[in-house]
């Protein structure tokens, strides 16, 4: 008998606003005027907060901090689609995502900043800390999307995941729990063409990670990641497909880290300043701005407001970091239990003796107050 | 002698054991052209090429359980996992069949594989690269599991995990990587697995340790060496084996016993030594034993880690608490 098609799928790729500011009428997504100007006015400010950040470790004010330079629509625009009782669970290079939702800037500062007071999200969003062994909260996503799903709540869960991350086996788990459950969770694969050293074209074989999805009964789809307009559109119908009760996607979204790994990484050791030079020229803030300016709603003028009450925001953020009291050390024995077993006790009670011994080394006169629970 | 660092030890001892046996492969996540995170394998892919200093997908698992096969197959992988953080994932390898394969096949398969990870916090390092998870794999039948505290032995035992006939954990202090300093020889040779360092002799209390922290405990002999207390200091090396001559030696010579380390007390590594004293040396002690560890609680980040690792002030008070018993 003849070998016959059973499958055929396809991979399609979606592009709407083009690097030079012109838009596909016909997949130009129907975005309220306020709504893109929250969008333009946070990639903005991500983009100079996160330059602020990189300057403030150079100077030994901040800790190791994973830049999100280049990445500014995949970080911002996706956190704008969702309602704040959706799910969101971003990278360790997710401070833009963090931002987008309302959490201030503060509070990154004082993660990377080696502060766990830093993990600190507004009250009404179901925001969720990132992992840092990469991958390891995917099928953790599949969970919290699944329990809404089984409570009958209309919400979704939205994560992302680098290039890098698509290889590890999690992903192929969370993906096979969300297809076979037919959960409503988005995996924004954000490709920024770099795992720390290693390209793209080396973490695997396949021709595009989007096709990915359709061995679980995922819909996938390629994204321009620059494009703020093409990942709004694919991320809100990605959560409408969610809420209507047709399970998961895969969305590809192609971007580029235009920093290093981290600061703790020299991206020069490996890879070409041309391969930077030609995806600055894809920049997604310039590209949103040329289409806001095509609009008639954008012009210089707005432009350098924008840019003074940004810089004064940042600066002020940065002086709330850098005069937040210092941390209780007792405060690590909170919130490890609802109730601390003996060795905590034990434990805290040996430290607290010794920071007294300490107090003068310190330099304080008395220690700050203890934060959280500890019972 | 030339000096060197722990880094440049390293590297050495993987150059030359790989220009001794062309069956050395290193494969890891950033290995090759960026030559690690750490600048461990730095120039090892020039010398090598891309068929011996492998550049991975970014999958531990993959890393660990493709090097399990070319082991068997009669290679002999170094695989780097990039953080302590992220050995959890490589358990299920390590745990389920590294260690258990020659026995399972009755001798005929054997995984002569090295597995090497940093170790240890003090470097202001994010969230989950400060782990000191040695007590996951000693706790894991047929493997052997070291960690040097200098240079010299730092390539001696890279050249023995990557000769030994068995799987070996190598565990690579981060916090020493470029502040220990010390004389190597030039020449390609092995530390043996399973005999411990006498780092520094004394007769009135033993600090047993390994890794970063034998350092912390030198400082604290120097203190207590100030203030007319003697103590000695034994660096256990390996772990498994370890050296069980050299603690009983150590325990009868002085009868206080510091075990001292950076992993969450409970259920640490601390506690098989201590027991071991317990059940062998138990009428040579003068006070109880005492662990030295960190609190059982996650490493907080590292604005706080200093208080959560121990420093030579709790090692300190500890040894004066023995001496007073």
């Amino acid at each position: 008998m003849p070998l016959r098609t059973i499958e055929e799928t396809k991979i399609q790729r979606l592009e709407i606003l083009s690097p030079d500011g012109t838009v596909d009428p016909e997949l130009e997504p129907k975005i309220p005027e306020d709504v893109l100007l929250d969008m333009y006015r946070k990639m903005v400010e991500i983009r100079l907060f996160d330059e602020k950040a990189f300057k403030l470790q150079r100077q030994g004010r901040l800790g190791t901090y994973p830049q999100i330079l280049g990445q500014e629509a995949t970080q911002i625009v996706p956190a704008l689609c969702l309602k704040p009782k959706d799910w969101m669970v971003p990278t360790y290079r997710g401070q833009g995502a963090y931002y987008a939702r309302g959490m201030r800037l503060l509070y990154s500062l004082l993660y990377w900043g080696g502060d766990d007071r830093g993990v600190k999200y507004p009250d009404q969003n179901n925001d969720m800390i990132f992992s840092i062994p990469v991958g390891t909260h995917l099928t953790q996503v599949a969970g919290l999307a699944w329990g809404a799903k089984l409570r009958k709540e209309p919400w979704v869960a939205l994560t992302w995941l680098g290039d890098g991350t698509s290889s590890k086996g999690d992903f192929h788990e969370a993906l096979t729990f969300a297809g076979q459950f037919r959960i409503p969770a988005i995996y924004l694969i954000e490709n920024n063409h770099w795992a720390i050293s290693i390209p793209r074209e080396k973490q695997s074989a396949a021709t595009t990670l989007a096709q990915k999805a359709w061995g679980y009964g995922a819909f996938g789809l390629q994204v321009d990641g620059n494009d703020a307009l093409a990942v709004y559109r694919a991320v809100s119908e990605a959560v409408e497909r969610g809420r209507r009760g047709e399970g998961p996607t895969v969305l590809e979204c192609e971007t580029y880290r235009l920093g290093h790994h981290t600061t703790a990484d020299d991206a020069t050791r490996y890879r070409s300043e041309g391969e930077v030079e030609a995806w600055r020229k894809k920049d997604p803030v310039l590209r949103l701005r040329k289409y806001l300016e095509n609009k008639k709603i954008w012009d210089n003028e707005r432009e350098k407001t924008l840019l003074q009450r940004a810089e004064a925001m940042i600066d002020s953020e940065v002086a709330a970091y850098e005069q937040f009291p210092p941390p209780n050390p007792l405060d690590m024995f909170a919130n490890n239990f609802a109730v601390a077993p003996w060795p905590l006790i034990e434990q805290r009670l040996e430290l607290e003796e010794s920071l007294k011994h300490k107090k003068g080394e310190l330099g304080m006169l008395e220690l700050p107050p203890v934060e959280g629970r500890f019972p | 002698m030339p000096e060197m660092n722990l880094v440049q030890a390293i590297n050495q001892g993987l150059r030359q054991a790989m220009e001794a046996d062309d069956r050395v492969l290193i494969l890891g996540e950033d290995v090759g052209l960026n030559g690690g995170v750490f600048r461990v394998t730095d120039g090892l892919f020039k010398q090598f090429g891309e068929n011996r200093v492998i550049d991975t997908p970014l999958a531990e698992l993959g890393i660990v359980g493709s090097s399990v096969g070319l082991a068997i197959s009669g290679m002999r992988p170094v695989c780097e996992i990039q953080f302590d953080g992220f050995l959890p994932s490589v358990l299920d390898q390590v745990v389920c069949h590294i260690g258990r394969i020659r026995n399972r096949s009755r001798g005929r398969n054997t995984v002569p594989l090295v597995l090497r990870s940093p170790h240890g916090g003090l470097i202001h390092a994010p969230e989950h690269h400060s782990e000191s998870p040695e007590a996951y794999f000693t706790h894991t039948p047929g493997i052997k599991v070291v960690i040097p505290s200098t240079p010299e032995d730092a390539k001696g035992l890279i050249v023995a995990a990557i000769q030994d006939p068995d799987p070996v954990i190598y565990f690579e202090p981060k916090a020493l990587y470029r502040a220990a300093r010390g004389e190597v020889p030039e020449k390609l040779y092995a530390t043996p697995i399973g005999k411990a360092r006498l780092a520094r002799e004394g007769s009135d209390v033993s600090l047993i340790s390994w890794g970063a922290m034998v350092h912390t405990c030198l400082k604290a002999a120097d203190t207590l060496n100030d203030e007319g207390i003697s103590a000695e200091v034994l660096d256990l090396r390996s772990l498994a084996p370890l050296d069980l001559d050299a603690v009983l030696a150590t325990v009868e010579k002085t009868g206080r016993v510091i075990i001292a380390h950076e992993a969450p007390n409970t259920n640490s590594f601390a506690a098989e030594v201590s027991a071991l004293i317990s059940e062998r040396a138990l009428l040579k002690l003068q006070a109880p034993v005492r662990r030295v560890g960190s609190w059982d609680i996650r490493m907080p980040l590292f604005r706080l880690e200093k208080h959560y690792i121990p420093d030579a002030d709790r090692v300190i008070r500890a040894a004066k608490q023995l001496l007073s018993f």
